[in-house]
């Protein structure tokens, strides 16, 4: 009878071999196939012996609706990015990690899509990415900067936060990422561990459609921003250094805070203006999904509290219903919820960045459009001159005050923990925690984030948890420093002309790849043309969606149909 | 809590076949309820099922507070407070809440007491639906037999063929998170148990000769099932049903969980657990003592079904 | 016999088929697309149709459907959406933490249940029996994450400082990972070649794998995690063994054989061990394998409890990510060793009860 149990696994495990068998041969005959490809592709693009051949990617007109017309290798060290319109925060998006650079003949030779092997010019080398468990990373001593002060890096993940908290305690870590709210208190009285604020700039609202009466009554919605008492929210659901929204963006960001302060408190005047309004006592569902943000650290809990201060202010019935994160952004998107929690993290430290997604004339996730709002932000948008655009920012500040498509909740801090003893700890503003700058005075230096990168090739990826995997290994043409400022990085500069539509990037010269190869302009152009032109034959990646080259440049090249 | 399950079923298929007591239904009863109040494990169960019952009929009376109200804005109220009791010492100075508070400063006993009512609801709503539905695909399978009995066995195996937590989260993927889809997620994952038992039942039933006479004096197929085949074949269904209690609440606890069964802010044991994980170190009792509920409710079931099963089962009376 | 395991193996190809089916049409009906899944909140209509298209998703169900099959009996799982890897090789990766889970909790219930059991059961009816099966009975009314959580809470916090203490999550240390046994052993492995994933699966049973190459640290630190979310799992098994064994003992005990032992004057412990133990034993192996089958489900929360990268808890983050390939080759793999356990199960049932026909 054990026999026969024995022959069932056996028949169990013999099935999972051949499955993996067969599976191993067909992606051997894929990958060959794939070379074969890019090797007819070579001889068509152009790095020849003799000289300096610069590559070139371009879109055949601006009609696409992208904002990169072409990008090319204008010098061994120079790239030249021409662009449809100008663009003010052109560095700012550079400096993001999907936009980083990998040699031209490494991203053929993975046939586009160098998933878990990286090569780049970063501060640490990939040693192994044990699935499941750990990514290894080695300093490299080559580096361009300063080499790191300790030799091993280590990755892991946990989706808890007391688990992670307990992996600093238990001193298995050395720096964790994301405290829940609740553990912050007991980092701060504990003399061995380190707290270190983030300051990601955020905002999370309480947003409102006009296609769900009655918040098509722009009295009901001005009720509701009135009636809800966003300290109280602030002081009990966010970390210490959270503050309340005075206005959309946070005013981190240069001209984000021009124009009046967010209305004050007021539960009777707001009940008036309800009960003026004709709309008291109605019911309503506030649709929110459960899913950790910064901007939004405990949203079932926030959820249940708005609701009971929309009942006990302004005598609405609102209950809450969470819906799973894919479908809620689906519906909220199209406006379709009559009151949502949503928020935003900065992707780059630019007002826009904020404002022109959720205000601009196609947004579609509070019903109505606001001409007043987004007529300010294009023309701001057109000005490369932050003075210029200041009284365009200032108006429409103002107009979103006036037509509350949402109301501005708060700003999130959040926070990460290190050991005492982890030299130049800080948890950096934007991206990743810089570990080259950090001394754990031993060999290896754990950190433990949230979850599993998804893969390390992170210009197809969006999830942070890639991205700061990547951040160690691959570096773009510029870097943010510590407080959200630019600092150089492969560039030493990219200067803009006049009207900022063409910018000029100059690279560092001397610098070498994890391979040993010398970086020039055309590894910088073949990086950016897999990622940015739909049509390369290297745009593979991961997904093929290249979301952030989509989104912040506002279109890939050369889309089929 | 999975394959228990299992194990079950083929334990009473077992207890079914070899059942001896069938002639009379209700002296079978009548003793079974004698050994039962003998055992003590069946009377702690009794004892526990009772308590909850009574702390779920008089909710509002036990309840100190509103479960869904957060006290947020009154004085000496932090979320996520532990435990304040004076007789065991908590300053008077701040408002006693025996169970501490919630992560939206709800008390936590109002909410632990009132939840009692979902859980138990859980609980004998599933059951109820898989047994009814369970025996009566079973019965229909066991009398005739023949290709109803094919498909019905065939489908009950692929059902089975899940492990039944994560049968019981791909349907609830399907039909959208909430407590009713979870119920009815585990009714569906459950009923093939019931059907399996009560197939194996009425097999051994229909041979039995008081059957036989009845088909001899020309009554129909209906009438025997019903009237003569499914009341005898209740017994290990009910074992069944008891102990199967115990596991829904269980797996509605497990889909609570994992964040797809009872939605917040309904004071479901799992969800608020589930809720409160991220808490375990700095605010433990939020994990703690919806933990203990669920454990103490699904206890008594177990212990009862237990003694139901030792004492309607021949073999085991000396 | 072999006529009749034939035909119970027939049988298990319609279920198995159902299963597929089931899973694929489930998989398909679950709101919400792979594609916001995918690419995030910020992915545009246009991104989402040529995501569809390079993954096949915009063809019509029973294409799919037919695609799915034709390469399921040909061993080819797919790839996954979310990570571009085949299917196979995820099993590889996270198939042997499930299993080592799954055997370790196996053991911990065998060898603490059935002495239980035997104990309870040798003493049937005095305090030690009814406290043996009063816990026996708190054990399966435990919820498995609640207790995961509470014996972290316990090993990893409370007894931090103390030669008790264990690590709440994870597989191994950070920084710890042990070399695969080929190439200590100095075999070079071709990647190319069939038999490259076998040795890959092998070594990645770390405890096999480290034991059999004396990496012993290694095995110390795997063990020392291994150890709460075994515990945990182990509970519920643990529990319905001891109560098994105790029953089926008290039944071996009032037959008639060891009635007859006994009035030969045999001593009780001598009985018991001599006539008793051995028959009694046959049904709560039987049991075990059940349960063995079941754990490889239930780990699911356990899994999610101690942040193991095994297969249950793959399952789940595939089913709300949508990532269609892997929920349904980790399923239809999971649901066929479940299968084909159970199928062992019921022969062995078969083989051992000659009251079971073999008609």
């Amino acid at each position: 009878m054990t026999r026969m149990r024995w022959l069932a696994l056996l028949a169990v495990l013999a099935l999972v071999v051949a499955a993996c068998g067969t599976t191993a041969e067909t992606t051997t005959t894929e990958a060959a196939e794939e070379t074969t490809t890019t090797e007819a592709e070579e001889t068509t693009t152009t790095e020849a012996a003799a000289g300096f051949e610069g590559l070139a990617v371009a879109a055949p007109d601006c009609e696409y609706g992208g904002k990169i017309s072409s990008i090319e290798a204008t010098g061994p060290l120079e790239v030249t990015f021409t662009l449809c319109s100008p663009a003010p925060a052109f560095p700012q998006i550079v400096a993001f990690t999907p936009f980083g650079i990998q040699p031209a003949e490494h991203l053929e030779a993975t046939g586009g899509s160098p998933l878990d092997n990286p090569i780049g010019t970063g501060p640490f080398v990939l040693e192994a990415w044990n699935r499941g468990s750990d990514i290894v990373y080695q300093a490299n001593a080559d580096y361009w900067g300063t080499p790191p002060a300790f030799q091993t890096l280590v990755f892991r993940w946990a989706t808890e936060s007391a688990a992670r908290l307990l992996e600093l305690q238990s001193g298995n870590a050395d720096y964790v990422t994301n405290l829940a709210t609740a553990d912050i208190a007991s980092v701060e009285g504990d003399a061995n561990l380190a707290l270190l604020p983030n300051l990601n700039p955020n905002v999370f609202y309480l947003g409102m459609s006009t296609n769900s009466p009655p918040f098509d009554q722009l009295e009901v919605r001005q009720a509701i921003a009135m009636g809800i008492n966003r300290q109280q929210i602030v002081d009990n659901f966010y970390p210490p250094g959270s503050e309340v929204a005075t206005h959309f963006t946070p005013c981190s960001i240069e001209n984000a805070c021009n124009g009046d302060d967010w209305y004050e408190f007021d539960a009777e005047a707001a009940s008036q203006m309800l009960a003026d309004a004709g709309a008291e006592g109605f019911d309503v569902t506030i649709y929110y999904r459960d899913v950790f943000r910064v901007y939004l650290p405990e949203p079932g809990a926030v959820a249940n509290e708005i609701a009971q201060q929309l009942s006990d202010n302004l005598g609405i019935n609102a209950t809450v219903q969470v819906v799973e994160s894919g479908e809620f952004i689906d519906v909220s998107g199209d406006g379709t919820y009559g009151m949502y929690l949503l928020g935003w993290g900065a992707d780059y430290p630019h007002v826009s960045n904020f404002t022109d997604y959720h205000f601009g004339e196609a947004t579609t996730q509070f019903g109505a459009v606001y001409p007043d709002i987004f007529e300010n932000l294009v023309e701001a948008g057109s000005l490369g001159d932050p003075a210029a655009a200041a009284p365009l920012y200032e108006a429409a500040n103002n107009a979103i005050k006036a037509n509350v498509p949402m109301v501005p909740i708060a700003h999130g801090a959040s926070a990460d923990a290190a050991l005492a003893t982890l030299e130049g700890a800080v948890s950096p503003v934007f991206g990743a925690p810089q570990f080259e700058l950090m001394n754990p005075g031993k060999d290896t230096l754990v950190f433990v984030q949230n979850a599993e990168p998804i893969s390390m090739f992170c210009a197809d990826e969006t999830d942070g948890e890639s991205l700061s995997a990547c951040q160690q290994v691959v570096e773009p043409l510029l870097g943010y420093d510590l407080e959200g400022g630019l600092k150089p990085k492969l560039a030493t500069e990219c200067t803009p002309n006049d009207d900022a539509t063409v910018w000029v990037c100059t690279l560092r010269e001397g610098v070498t790849f994890h391979d040993g190869s010398d970086l020039d302009a055309n590894d910088v152009v073949a990086s950016w043309a897999l990622g940015i032109d739909a049509s390369n034959p290297l745009h593979v990646g991961n997904t093929g969606a290249f979301e952030y080259y989509g989104y912040l440049w506002n279109s890939l090249m050369n889309v089929e149909g | 809590m999975i394959n228990s399950a299992r194990q079950r079923v083929l334990d009473l298929e077992k207890l079914a076949e070899e059942s001896q007591f069938l002639e009379k239904p209700t002296s079978v009863w009548r003793n079974a309820l004698r050994r039962l109040l003998r055992r003590k494990i069946a009377i702690a169960g009794l004892i526990i099922i009772g308590f909850w019952l009574l702390v779920a009929i008089f909710a509002p009376l036990i309840a100190t507070h509103d479960p869904n109200r957060g006290l947020l804005g009154q004085p000496g109220i932090t979320r996520r407070d532990p435990p304040c009791i004076y007789a065991l010492g908590c300053s008077t100075e701040k408002p006693q809440h025996i169970l501490g508070l919630d992560g939206n400063a709800r008390d936590e006993f109002s909410r632990i007491v009132y939840g009692t009512r979902i859980s138990l609801t859980i609980g004998l709503t599933t059951v109820t639906v898989a047994v009814l539905v369970g025996a009566a695909l079973g019965a229909m399978a066991g009398y005739w037999g023949g290709w109803v009995d094919n498909v019905i066995m065939r489908i009950a195996d692929v059902v089975l063929g899940f492990p039944a937590l994560l049968l019981a989260i791909a349907i609830v993927a399907v039909l959208g998170p909430g407590l009713r889809n979870a119920l009815l997620a585990i009714a569906i994952v459950t009923i093939p148990q019931y059907a399996r038992v009560m197939r194996a039942s009425v097999l051994q039933i229909k041979e039995l000769d008081f059957v036989a006479a009845s088909r001899a004096l020309g009554a129909s197929s209906w009438r025997i099932l019903f009237g003569r085949v499914v009341p005898n074949a209740l017994t290990p269904l009910v074992v069944l049903g008891t102990l199967g209690i115990a596991s829904a609440i269980l797996e509605a606890a497990g889909l609570g969980f994992l964040g797809v069964g009872a939605q917040p802010p309904s004071p479901e044991w799992g969800t608020m657990l589930s809720e409160e994980r991220n808490q375990l170190f700095s605010a433990p009792h939020l994990v703690f003592f919806p933990g203990l509920a669920i454990m103490l409710v699904v206890l008594g079931f177990n212990l009862l079904g237990d003694g139901l099963r030792d004492a309607l089962d021949p073999r085991l009376n000396d | 016999m072999v006529s009749f395991i034939s035909r119970r193996l027939l049988f298990t190809i319609p279920v198995l088929l159902g299963i597929v089916v089931v899973v694929f049409l489930l998989v398909r009906s679950i709101p919400g697309d792979p594609c916001t899944a995918m690419l995030g909140e910020r992915a545009t209509q246009a991104a989402c149709d040529a995501f569809n298209a390079a993954n096949g998703l915009n063809e019509p169900i029973p294409v799919q459907l037919g695609i799915f099959l034709g390469n399921l009996v040909q061993f080819d799982l797919g790839e996954s959406i979310r990570f571009s890897r085949p299917v196979s090789q995820m099993l590889i990766e996270r198939m042997p933490m499930t299993i080592e889970l799954s055997a370790a909790a196996f053991i911990i219930a065998l060898l603490v249940g059935v002495p239980l059991g035997i104990l309870a059961a040798m003493r049937h009816n005095t305090k030690t029996d009814v406290a043996t099966m009063a816990v026996a009975n708190v054990g399966v009314s435990m919820p498995v994450f609640w207790l995961g959580l509470m014996l972290a809470y316990l090993f990893a916090l409370l007894l931090k400082d103390t030669p008790f203490s264990l690590p709440p999550s994870g597989r191994l240390s950070a920084g710890v990972s042990p070399i695969p046994f080929y190439e200590v052993w100095g075999r070079s492995v071709d990647p190319a070649s069939a038999w490259a994933p076998v040795y890959e699966f092998l070594s990645n049973f770390y405890i096999f794998n480290c034991l059999i190459t004396g990496q012993w640290e290694i095995l110390l630190d795997a063990i020392k995690h291994l150890i709460l979310p075994a515990l945990a799992l182990a509970t519920i098994p643990l529990s319905i063994i001891a109560r098994i064994t105790r029953s089926s003992l008290l039944e071996v005990l009032g037959s008639d054989y060891v009635r007859t032992a006994r009035s030969k004057g045999a001593r009780e412990r001598r009985v018991v061990s001599r006539h008793a133990l051995r028959n009694a034993l046959l049904p709560v192996v039987t049991i075990g394998g059940l349960q063995m089958g079941g754990l490889l489900g239930g780990a699911v929360l356990t899994e999610s409890v101690f942040s193991l990268a095994g297969v249950g808890r793959a399952l789940v983050e595939a089913i709300f990510s949508r990532d269609y390939p892997v929920i349904q080759g980790f399923t239809v793999i999971v649901a066929a060793g479940y299968v084909l356990v159970n199928l062992a199960v019921d022969l062995s049932y078969a083989y051992l009860d000659p009251r079971i026909r073999l008609e």
